[in-house]
Parts: structure tokens; C-alpha cells; sequence
């Protein structure tokens, strides 16, 4: 072995990191080279000075970077909030707030830290899952896309003891055509209770699924006053629309108005082209069709 | 690794941290306190490199703070477990750190050389051994700190991560991109040019 290739090789030799037949050729040739021998030595001097040149940083960065990576969250009643300035980011059913981590972390990008939830925060969260409504959610949308933002503001707008379709949040939303995307969001709606993704429901009647089960679903919405069974009996008789015959208008079924109609001016309708043919127009509450 | 002089045998490698890969996944699940433990282990290590690169501590300091949020991102919302599992967190953060600090070197390139002139070598004694009085330390790590600012970018670099960092050959190879074969030189040229830049102040080395 050359003297050229043996230096390259000290500083490998020094950790064990040659061949052995390449270990066994430098260390042979140290032995016979007394210039590479002493070259060896220099090495280990020069590394062993350089290893007080690392340096502290002035300033952790944990603090900093810790405050642009973590959210709060608290026990409210039986659920999990997630909360950041003061707007609600998530709530969520789970026996312990480890399984809530990396579901959050996935969404969100953080990670979460126990703290005291604002009092104000924490009584929307109680009235919401107590089934008494929130008027003006403060619920956190900054994360959102256009598409969630939309649909979760629309979902807002929907009154308690009412249901709408699918169909319906996706209109009102801008997006008539994407009601599969749509209900993917509604479906994914990370502050079940607060924003009411429970008020809605398949157009073809039922009251199809739920994060937390159908049968939580349609307890939730007998809570807040919707008829479930009379929904069930509406839809087996394909009926969607419930018009009046006095007003001439037609609305959604669980409308507050389309309660209002007297039972002998009902009238059932199983599509809106029916009602309009038939001279209704749609109730402006419910909006059954696109205005 | 082929090596057509050694006949072409596998060199052996040191064995990994054996617990960076733990650490990824315990940060891709959230686990608490996990990504706290990530910068304590690597925040001074990350910023002595990037000081290394840039010789600036602030700019090393912000260059670290990004790193550690790019990582945490990448490790909670990108990566899937398996592939935390399998990563090899050091070389891979280093990396990050890499990428910013030439990022920012490129952004503002003129004066981050130090000239000769600001080398003021009147008082320094040469250098003596490790076993000195603290001010003799003191003076002799001044010493090689100056001497280091007179290197190549790449060459500090070199001696962060293989004499500060103790990286294995195999790491540093991961971290800038090259091979083991070719950093081996590179390695002892960069040393060279430390013990010459040493040399102007009176210490010599054989070498």
C-alpha cells in the first residue's frame, strides 16, 4: 500500500470502519512507514482538540418551537377538546387523550398539552352535546380548505330540531354536484356536536350514519325535538317534501314551518319538480330547492 | 461498497444509534414528551453543524428552529410508521439541517468567509497539548476556532460531522451524498488544511 492511500485511511482505522484486508494492509505498513506512523499520531491529536470546538446554542429552540407545534386540551363532561386561541380544533369520545394524539397530529400538525379550557369554550361544548344548541360556534376553520371551510359554516346554519340532506349542504355550500365530497367532509367534521353534522341526512330517507353510531345519531336528534319515527314513516313512503295547501309552499319535512301546516292542508310530495308543477314553490326557510 | 482495491469486501459498519428509529415512531405517535427528547438529543449537535457551516450563531439558531418543525411534520403528518421505523433519524436531520443552511448561504453568500487580515495572532501562543491550565485551553480553542473559519465550507463541514459529531464514514455519506471511499479523502484533505491553517499560527504538524 502506498503512503497516499494509507492516510486517507488513518482516520477509518482509528474507528474501525476498513475491511479487515484493508485493515490489515495499513496497519502493515505503519508498522514499516515512519513518516504515515507519525502522521497517525497527529491525527489523533487533531481530532481529539477539535472535539472541544462544539458549541451551545445561545437559546434552546424547544421553547419556540414547542409554541408553533402544540394545542391545549381539557376534559369536558365525557369528551376531549382540542383548543387553540381560544376556538374550539376538535372534539372527541375516547376513553384516554393518547388515541386522540396522533389522529390530532395527522389533521393538525401538533401535538397537544393539558390545560384549562376558557370558560366560555367550555359552555358551548356542555350546551352542544347536551342538546341545547349553539347559536355562533367558535370553532377553529383556519386549518380547513375551501370545501371544509364552506360546508362546516354551511352545517352551522342549519337550525336545532330540523334535518337536511346531504344534497342540501352541498348546494348550500357552492358544490351542488359534489354531495360524495361533501358528505366526506361532514363525515370527517373534526367538532362533532358544536357544528351539527348530526342534522343531516341521507335524501332518501333515514338518518343514515355517525361518528359515534346511528343509534347515537337518532338519540341526539329526538333530544333536540326531530320526529325520527315520522321521518322513517315519510321515507318508506318515498315522501320527501311536505307542502301546504293554504300558502302553496312546500318545505323540507322537519321545517319549522312545514310543522306549522294543519294536518288537513298537508300535502306530501316525493319530488320538488311534483310541487312545482303542482303550483308550489319552496318554503325560503328550508330552501328544499335551489332558490 | 465495491472497492477495486481491497478486492471488494464489505466494510463493517458501526452500529446505528439503536434507538433513533424508536424515537421516530415514538414522535410519529405522539407519544408525549417524544418530541421534546428529540431536540434535547439533537438540538446542540444540529446547531453545532450548521454554526459549522455558517459560522453565525443566529442564523444557526433559526436554521435549527425550522429544522426541528419540518422534522416534527414530517415525522407526525408525512411519514407512515414503517417508514419512521426505518429512518435513520441523524443522518436524516443533519441533512435537513444541511439543505437549510446552504439554502440560506445561498441567499446571502458574500460575507460569510472570514478574510486572513481578521487574524489577529499576536497574542496566541502555539499550541500546546490538552493538559493546560484553562487559560491555556482557552487560548488553544480560540485558536482552532479561528483556524476552522479560515476552511472551505465543505471541509468544516467534514470535521463537524466526522471528529465533533462522530459520524461513521456510512453517515456522512447519508447526510451530504456521497460515498464512503470518496469522503475518506475528503476527510483527510480537510484535516490537512486545518493543520495548515493551524501551521500559520506556529503549531505544526507532521502529518
Amino acid at each position: 500500500m502506498q503512503c497516499r492511500n494509507v492516510l486517507t485511511r488513518i482516520d477509518a482505522l482509528r474507528t474501525r470502519e476498513l475491511a479487515p484486508i484493508e485493515k490489515t494492509a495499513v496497519e502493515q505498513h505503519l508498522r514499516t512507514c515512519r513518516s504515515c506512523d507519525e502522521s497517525q499520531a497527529d491525527v489523533d491529536d487533531l481530532v481529539h482538540a477539535v472535539k472541544s470546538l462544539s458549541l451551545v446554542p445561545p437559546v434552546s429552540c424547544r421553547d419556540a418551537v414547542k409554541e408553533n407545534i402544540a394545542d391545549s386540551f381539557d376534559r369536558v363532561g365525557d369528551t376531549w377538546v382540542a383548543f387553540a386561541n381560544g376556538r374550539i380544533r376538535m372534539i372527541a369520545e375516547a376513553d384516554s387523550i393518547d388515541d386522540i394524539r396522533q389522529p390530532y397530529a395527522k389533521k393538525y400538525g401538533r401535538v397537544l398539552e393539558p390545560a384549562t379550557i376558557p370558560a366560555a369554550l367550555r359552555r358551548q361544548v356542555l350546551a352542544a352535546v347536551g342538546g341545547e344548541g349553539v347559536e355562533s360556534p367558535k370553532v377553529d376553520l383556519d386549518a380547513a380548505n375551501d370545501l371544509e371551510h364552506d360546508v362546516l359554516q354551511t352545517l352551522t346554519r342549519i337550525p336545532r330540531g330540523e334535518v337536511r340532506t346531504y344534497a342540501w349542504v352541498a348546494r348550500q355550500a357552492g358544490r351542488p354536484r359534489a354531495v360524495r365530497a361533501v358528505a366526506n367532509v361532514i363525515a370527517r367534521n373534526a367538532v362533532p356536536y358544536v357544528v351539527p353534522c348530526h342534522r343531516v341526512v341521507p335524501s332518501s330517507g333515514g338518518i343514515g350514519n355517525y361518528i359515534f353510531g346511528s343509534a347515537t345519531k337518532r338519540a341526539l336528534l329526538e333530544r333536540e325535538g326531530v320526529d325520527v319515527d315520522e321521518l322513517d314513516a315519510l321515507a318508506k313512503e318515498h315522501v320527501r317534501y311536505i307542502g301546504s295547501r293554504t300558502t302553496h309552499i312546500f318545505c323540507f319535512p322537519t321545517c319549522r314551518d312545514a310543522k306549522r301546516i294543519q294536518e288537513k292542508n298537508r300535502i306530501p310530495f316525493r319530488d320538488s319538480d311534483d310541487a312545482l308543477e303542482n303550483g308550489y314553490r319552496p318554503c325560503r326557510h328550508c330552501q328544499p330547492v335551489a332558490a | 461498497m465495491k472497492n477495486s482495491w481491497t478486492g471488494g469486501e464489505v466494510v463493517a459498519q458501526p452500529a446505528a444509534q439503536p434507538d433513533s428509529g424508536e424515537l421516530a415512531v415514538a414522535v410519529h405517535r405522539c407519544e408525549p414528551g417524544a418530541f421534546e427528547r428529540l431536540i434535547d438529543r439533537f438540538e446542540q449537535p444540529l446547531f453545532t453543524y450548521a454554526h459549522g457551516i455558517l459560522q453565525n450563531a443566529f442564523d444557526a439558531q433559526e436554521v435549527v428552529q425550522d429544522a426541528m418543525m419540518r422534522a416534527h411534520k414530517a415525522l407526525t403528518r408525512q411519514y407512515d410508521e414503517a417508514r419512521c421505523a426505518a429512518l435513520a433519524l441523524r443522518p436524516w436531520l443533519f441533512k435537513t439541517v444541511r439543505n437549510l443552511c446552504l439554502n440560506k448561504r445561498r441567499s446571502k453568500r458574500s460575507s460569510l468567509e472570514q478574510p486572513l487580515e481578521s487574524f489577529d495572532d499576536g497574542r496566541l501562543g502555539p499550541f500546546v497539548s490538552l493538559e493546560g491550565s484553562d487559560l491555556e485551553r482557552k487560548e488553544e480553542v480560540e485558536l482552532l476556532r479561528r483556524a476552522m473559519a479560515l476552511l472551505p465550507v465543505d471541509a468544516r463541514e467534514l470535521i463537524v460531522l466526522r471528529f465533533m459529531e462522530e459520524m461513521s464514514y456510512a453517515e456522512i455519506a447519508k447526510t451530504v451524498g456521497s460515498t464512503e471511499a470518496a469522503l475518506r479523502g475528503k476527510v483527510f484533505r480537510s484535516l490537512k488544511l486545518l493543520r495548515d491553517a493551524l501551521e500559520q499560527k506556529g503549531v505544526a504538524y507532521a502529518m
